[in-house]
C-alpha cells in the first residue's frame, strides 16, 4: 500500500487539448479519494497517467516516494477497474479473477487458494466457472472487483465503475466498494461525475473542473465552505441558491440588499468578513443552502426575514421541497450553465433566458404551513450565508474567529 | 410493410427458375460421372445415367504415379493449411504492432502492405521461379507455402488490422495493469479476441491457396508434389474425352471445399462481404 | 436583467486540505519521446515485411529488370532496351492477346455487376428462400476455376448439352469453342458464372447498410418505385459498385485458368490472354526476357486501372 501523488502534472493530448494542467494533488496511504468534475474535465485522463496508459506532459507522478513517471503499467502495481469493465471475454470468472496472479508467477496452489479467497468475499464462489458474457451487470462489476483485489496492489483505480448499472444496484455497490476498500485498506482513486456517489464514498473528494483542482477536502468542508462557486453548485442536491445581492453597512451593522428587500444582519454577523466590512456597499454573489430557509416559527428572532412568492411546493416525506421565486437578479456564470448543461441542456437554456427573479429551492419539514400560490416568510441563519466575490467566483470565506479578533 | 403478395410468390418463382438454370452445370457433372463408359456414347449428354456407377471414382482414385488425385489432395491440404498458418501468424503480428503503434513508420509500414496489393504477382513470379530453383524451392512444398504465405501477407494484414483498428484497447490496457508482458498481452487476451478475424483471414486466403492453378502450374507443374489443380490439368489432359472420368476427378476435387463451404457459408459470405472493403 | 460575471478563477487558492510537497525521488526526466505502454514489439512486423519487400517488391523490380534483356533462362543475357516492347508491339499475336485481354476483363467487370447487382435485388428481402438462394448463388465462387471451366467445356463440346437443347428448338450445332467468334465469350460466360455471386455478395452488403425502416418509410411516403430505387438504393451500393468492379476488372485481366482449360488459347490464339502468354513465352519457351516484358505490360495496365478506380471512386465520396 502506498500514497499517489500528482506533483504538478499537465497533460496535453497530442491535437493541443490540455485535459490536465498543473494537477496538484495527494491521495494518502489507504485513503478513498474521489475524483469528480463535469464530463470531459479530465478526470480520466488523471486517472490513466497514475495507470501509466496516458503519457505525462509536465510533472511528476509518486507512487509512495517513487517516481513512476517511466515505469510500465505492468511494473506499477496497481490494479484498475474500467467502466465497462474490461472482462477477458474468452475467460472464465475463475481465469479472469487469476490472470494478475498468473501474470506475477504465482504457484498454482496459491493461485487457486487466493481467487478463492477474493470470490468468497465477492459472493463469486458458485459463478467461478461462468464466462463473463453469463453474468448479470452487477456480477461483471464484483468480478472487476476480484480482478483487483485479488493481487493485493498498492493502489486502485476506477473509472465510473459503476456507471452501467442501475440506480438500486449501483446504490448497493457504492456500499459494496466501501466496505471492501475499508477491509484491505487500500490505496483508492476513484472517479466518477456524479456528486452523490462523491459524497457518500469519498474520505476526501477533489474536484476538477477543465482539467484544473477547485478544492480538495472531506465531504463536510466542501459542503461547508466551498472554494468557489462552481464547487457551491456541484456539490449537493439540489444545489446552493445562488442570487445577487448587496452587502451594505449601516449604523446599526449591516444590511443584505437582495431587489427590492433589505435584510438587516445581526450586529456581529459580518464580523468574519473584514472584505465586506471595507467598503460602503460590496455587490456579492450570495449563496443559500436550500436547508438555509427555515419555517420561522422555529426560528431565532435575531435572524433577518426573506419574503418570497411560493411557485411549487414538491412533498418528498418527511421533507417538503419547495420552489420559490425572488426578484433578486440571478447569477448566471459560465459555471452554473457548465454544471447544468452537464444535467440537462434544456435546463441550461432555461437559464440563460430567465429573465427576472430568481428561483430558489428550500428544503422544510414536511410539518411546513407554505403553501403553494402563496407568499411566505422564511428566516435565514446568518451563519448559513455564502460570500462568492462578482467577478471572481472565489469564495469571500470567513477568517478563524480568532483571525477575526485579531484584526478587529 | 413490404407484405408477401402474389407478385412477391412469382418473384420467388422466377428467381428458382434462374437458380435452377444456373445450376445446371452441377446436374452435367453428377450424372456423367456416374455413367459408365459404353453409356457415354449410348445415351445423350444431357440425359441420367441409366445405370448408375461409381466405377469411374474408384478407377480415377486408384490410379498412381503423376495420376494419384489422392496424393494431390493431400499435398493441397498440407500447402493450404501451412500457408494458412504462416499468414495467421506473421499476419496477426505485424498487423497487430502496425494497428497500434503511434510511430512514424508505423503507418509507412502499411502503405508498404497496402500498395503490395494493387500489385499484381505475374511480373514476380519469373524472378521468384528464377530463385526459387537456385535455392531448390522449386517443386517443394516448402517452397509453395512461403510463396503464398509472401504473396497473400498484404491481404491477411490489411484483414487484421482493419480488425484490429476497431477493436478498443481496454482490454490490453487491463492485462498491462494486471502485469502482463506485450507478448502475454498478445497471445493470452489478444489472439483469443481476434478469432473472427482469422477465421476471414483464413477463407479467403486459404481459397485462393486451394484453388491456385497459375503459380502452382509453374512451380510444381511436373514435381513430386503436385496440387490439386496441377494434378488435375495434366490428368484431365491424357484422358482427352472421357468426361465420365474427368468429371469423377472434377467431382473429387470439388468435394473438399464444397463441404467445408456447406459447412461455413455464413462465414463464407460475410468474409467475401465484409472482409473486402 | 442577469447579472453576468467571468469565469471564476482557477486559482490554486485551496480552502482547506493543502497537497503536501512530493518529497524524495528522483526528479523528473525530461521531455520523452515514446509512449509509456506499448502494443507488441516493433520487430514481430518483420517477418511479414521481409516477406513483402522480398516477394512483392524486390521480385517484382527484378521482373521489371529481366524485361529489358534477351534472357533465354539459360547463361548470360544482354540489355537490349525497349526491344522486347517492340517486338510486343510488332507482334500481331501479343496485339491480339492485348485485345482479348481487355474485352474478356470489361466484358467479365459489365456482365458481373450486372447480374450481381439483380440478384443481389432480387434476394436483399421479402423472399421466403433468399438464405438458401443466396447460398446456392454464392456456391461456383469457392470453386476453383479450373474444375469449373471442365464443366463448362464439356456442356460447349459439339456433343454436348448446349447443343442437345439447341437441336431441341431445332437450331444448328456449333463448335463453340473451336469457332474463334463464338470460343472469347464462351470463356466470359464461365468466368462471369463462377463470379456473379461474389458481386452478388458484395452488393447485399451494401444494400444491408439501408434500414429497412427508411424504405418502408418512403414507402410510405408514397415514392414510386423507382424513386425508391433512385435515392436509397443506388445510394447505398455505391461503395459496392467501386469496391466491385475494381475487383473484376483486376481478376478480368489476369484471366489464366478458364482459357487455360478450355481453349489452351486456341482456335489459333483466338483467346490467348497477357496472362496465358505470359506463361507459355515464359515457362513453356524459355524466353524469360520477352515472358517478362509481356507481364510488364500487364502489370502497367493492371495498375493504370487501380489507380484510375481509386481516383474516380475518391471523386464521388
Ligand atoms: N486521446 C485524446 N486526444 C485528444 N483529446 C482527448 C483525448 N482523450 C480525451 N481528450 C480530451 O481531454 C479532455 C478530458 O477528457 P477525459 O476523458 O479525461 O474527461 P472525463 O473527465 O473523463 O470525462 P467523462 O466524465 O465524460 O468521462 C476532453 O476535452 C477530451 O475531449
Ligand atoms: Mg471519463
Amino acid at each position: 500500500m502506498a500514497s499517489i501523488t500528482y506533483d504538478r502534472i499537465t497533460k496535453r493530448y497530442p491535437d493541443g487539448t490540455q485535459a490536465v494542467s498543473e494537477l496538484d494533488l495527494s491521495i494518502r496511504d489507504g485513503e478513498f479519494l474521489v475524483l469528480v468534475g463535469p464530463s470531459g474535465c479530465g478526470k480520466t485522463t488523471a486517472l490513466r497517467m497514475a495507470a501509466g496508459l496516458e503519457e505525462i506532459s509536465d510533472g511528476r507522478l509518486l507512487i509512495g516516494d517513487r517516481v513512476v513517471n517511466e515505469v510500465h503499467p505492468s511494473q506499477r502495481d496497481i490494479a484498475m477497474v474500467f467502466q465497462n469493465y474490461a472482462l477477458y471475454p474468452h475467460m472464465s470468472v475463475r481465469e479472469n479473477i487469476a490472470f494478475p496472479l498468473l501474470c506475477a508467477n504465482v504457484a498454482k496452489s496459491e493461485v487457486k487458494e487466493r481467487v478463492d479467497r477474493a470470490a468468497e468475499s465477492l459472493g463469486l464462489t458458485e459463478l467461478l466457472h461462468r464466462k463473463p458474457k453469463a453474468l448479470s451487470g452487477g456480477q461483471r462489476q464484483r468480478v472487476a472487483m476480484g480482478r483487483a483485489i485479488v493481487r493485493q496492489p498498492q493502489a486502485f483505480l476506477m473509472d465510473e465503475p459503476l456507471s452501467n448499472l442501475d440506480a438500486k444496484l449501483r446504490g448497493q455497490m457504492r456500499a459494496e466498494i466501501r466496505s471492501l476498500q475499508r477491509e484491505y485498506r487500500t490505496t483508492t482513486l476513484y472517479v466518477t461525475h456524479d456528486q452523490v456517489e462523491a459524497m457518500t464514498m469519498g474520505d476526501r473528494i477533489a474536484i476538477l473542473r477543465k482539467g484544473v483542482l477547485q478544492q480538495l477536502g472531506t465531504p463536510d468542508e466542501l459542503y461547508e465552505t466551498p472554494a468557489n462557486l462552481f464547487v457551491a453548485e456541484f456539490i449537493g442536491a439540489p444545489p446552493m441558491n445562488v442570487l445577487s445581492a448587496t452587502v451594505t453597512r449601516t449604523p446599526a451593522g449591516s444590511t443584505l440588499v437582495l431587489g427590492s428587500q433589505r435584510l438587516a444582519l445581526p450586529a456581529g454577523a459580518l464580523d468574519a468578513y473584514p472584505a465586506l466590512a471595507g467598503a460602503d456597499a460590496t455587490p456579492v454573489a450570495l449563496g443559500l443552502r436550500p436547508e438555509a430557509l427555515r419555517d420561522v416559527t422555529t426560528a431565532d428572532p435575531s435572524w433577518p426575514r426573506l419574503v418570497a412568492d411560493v411557485d411549487l411546493v414538491e412533498n418528498l416525506p418527511p421533507e417538503k421541497l419547495v420552489h420559490l421565486r425572488v426578484d433578486a437578479d440571478p447569477v448566471v456564470t459560465e459555471a452554473t450553465l457548465e454544471i447544468a448543461a452537464d444535467i440537462d441542456q434544456a435546463a441550461a437554456e432555461e437559464l440563460r433566458t430567465l429573465g427576472r427573479g430568481s428561483v430558489l429551492h428550500a428544503r422544510l419539514p414536511g410539518t411546513t404551513a407554505v403553501r403553494e400560490g402563496g407568499r411566505a416568510e422564511f428566516a435565514i441563519p446568518p451563519s448559513a450565508l455564502h460570500f462568492f466575490d462578482l467577478s471572481t467566483g472565489q469564495a469571500i470565506a470567513p477568517q478563524s474567529p480568532r483571525l477575526a479578533a485579531a484584526t478587529a | 410493410m413490404f407484405r408477401y403478395t402474389k407478385a412477391t410468390a412469382l418473384r420467388e418463382g422466377i428467381v428458382w427458375v434462374v437458380a435452377l438454370l444456373t445450376l445446371m452445370p452441377f446436374y452435367f457433372l453428377i450424372a456423367t460421372a456416374l455413367k459408365p463408359d459404353e453409356e457415354l456414347l449410348t445415351t445423350g449428354t444431357s440425359a441420367p445415367p441409366s445405370r448408375p456407377t461409381l466405377e469411374n471414382f474408384t478407377e480415377v482414385l486408384s490410379s498412381g504415379g503423376d495420376n494419384n488425385i489422392l496424393l494431390a489432395l493431400l499435398h493441397s491440404v498440407v500447402i493450404t493449411v501451412g500457408s494458412i498458418a504462416g499468414l495467421v501468424a506473421f499476419g496477426s503480428l505485424a498487423a497487430y504492432v502496425l494497428a497500434r503503434t503511434t510511430h512514424r513508420w508505423g503507418s509507412v509500414t502499411f502503405y508498404l502492405f497496402l500498395v503490395a496489393i494493387l500489385l499484381p504477382t505475374q511480373l514476380g513470379l519469373v524472378p521468384l521461379y528464377i530463385g526459387a530453383r537456385q535455392i531448390g524451392l522449386v517443386g517443394s512444398m516448402w517452397g509453395m507455402i512461403i510463396l503464398y504465405v509472401g504473396t497473400l501477407m498484404p491481404l491477411a494484414v490489411f484483414l487484421y488490422a482493419g480488425f484490429f483498428r476497431n477493436l478498443p484497447r481496454d482490454y490490453e490496457e487491463a492485462a498491462a495493469l494486471d502485469g502482463a508482458s506485450p507478448a502475454r498481452v498478445f497471445f493470452r487476451v489478444v489472439l483469443p479476441l481476434m478469432a473472427p478475424a482469422t477465421g476471414t483471414v483464413a477463407i479467403l486466403t486459404g481459397l485462393i491457396v486451394w484453388n491456385d492453378f497459375f503459380s502452382a502450374l509453374i512451380f510444381l507443374g511436373g514435381s513430386d508434389n503436385q496440387t490439386l489443380p496441377v494434378s488435375m490439368y495434366y490428368y484431365v489432359g491424357s484422358l482427352v474425352s472421357a468426361w465420365n472420368k474427368i468429371f469423377a476427378i472434377v467431382i473429387i476435387s470439388m468435394v473438399p471445399i464444397l463441404a467445408f463451404y456447406l459447412f461455413a457459408q455464413k462465414k463464407f459470405i460475410q468474409g467475401f462481404a465484409g472482409g473486402i472493403k | 436583467m442577469t447579472a453576468t460575471m467571468g469565469t471564476p478563477q482557477d486559482t490554486g487558492a485551496l480552502v482547506r486540505g493543502s497537497v503536501p510537497a512530493a518529497g524524495g525521488g528522483q526528479p523528473a526526466r525530461s521531455r520523452r519521446s515514446r509512449p509509456l505502454i506499448t502494443y507488441g514489439r516493433w520487430w514481430w512486423a518483420l517477418p511479414a515485411v521481409a516477406m513483402v519487400l522480398l516477394i512483392h517488391y524486390a521480385a517484382t523490380a527484378g521482373g521489371a529488370l529481366y524485361a529489358f534483356t534477351d534472357w533465354t533462362g539459360i547463361g548470360d543475357f544482354e540489355f537490349i532496351g525497349l526491344d522486347n516492347f517492340r517486338r510486343i508491339l510488332d507482334d500481331p499475336d501479343s496485339i491480339g492477346s492485348l485485345q482479348n485481354t481487355l474485352f474478356l476483363a470489361f466484358g467479365f467487370l459489365v456482365l458481373t455487376n450486372v447480374g450481381g447487382l439483380l440478384l443481389a435485388l432480387a434476394l436483399n428481402r421479402t423472399l421466403k428462400t433468399r438464405y438458401l438462394l443466396r447460398v446456392l448463388f454464392f456456391m461456383p465462387v469457392v470453386l476453383s476455376p479450373l474444375a469449373v471451366s471442365y464443366v463448362w467445356k464439356f456442356i460447349f463440346d459439339f456433343n454436348g448439352p448446349l447443343n442437345d437443347v439447341l437441336g431441341w428448338v431445332g437450331a444448328e450445332p456449333r463448335t463453340w469453342l473451336a469457332d474463334p467468334a463464338l470460343a472469347l465469350w464462351a470463356v466470359l460466360v464461365v468466368m462471369a458464372w463462377q463470379t456473379t455471386g461474389m458481386v452478388m455478395v458484395i452488393y447485399l452488403a451494401g444494400l444491408a447498410t439501408v434500414p429497412p425502416e427508411i424504405e418502408e418509410a418512403a414507402a410510405l411516403d408514397g415514392a414510386s418505385t423507382w424513386r425508391r430505387f433512385r435515392y436509397i438504393t443506388v445510394p447505398s451500393v455505391r461503395p459496392s459498385i467501386a469496391i466491385a468492379s475494381t475487383l473484376m476488372l483486376i481478376q478480368g485481366l489476369r484471366v489464366f485458368d478458364q482459357v487455360m482449360a478450355l481453349t489452351g488459347g486456341g482456335p489459333a490464339g483466338a483467346t490467348e490472354t497477357l496472362a496465358t502468354q505470359v506463361y507459355k513465352e515464359t515457362f513453356a519457351l524459355s524466353n524469360f526476357g520477352y515472358g517478362a516484358a509481356l507481364a510488364l505490360v500487364l502489370t502497367m495496365i493492371m495498375l493504370v486501372f487501380s489507380v484510375l478506380q481509386q481516383a474516380a471512386t475518391r471523386d464521388r465520396s
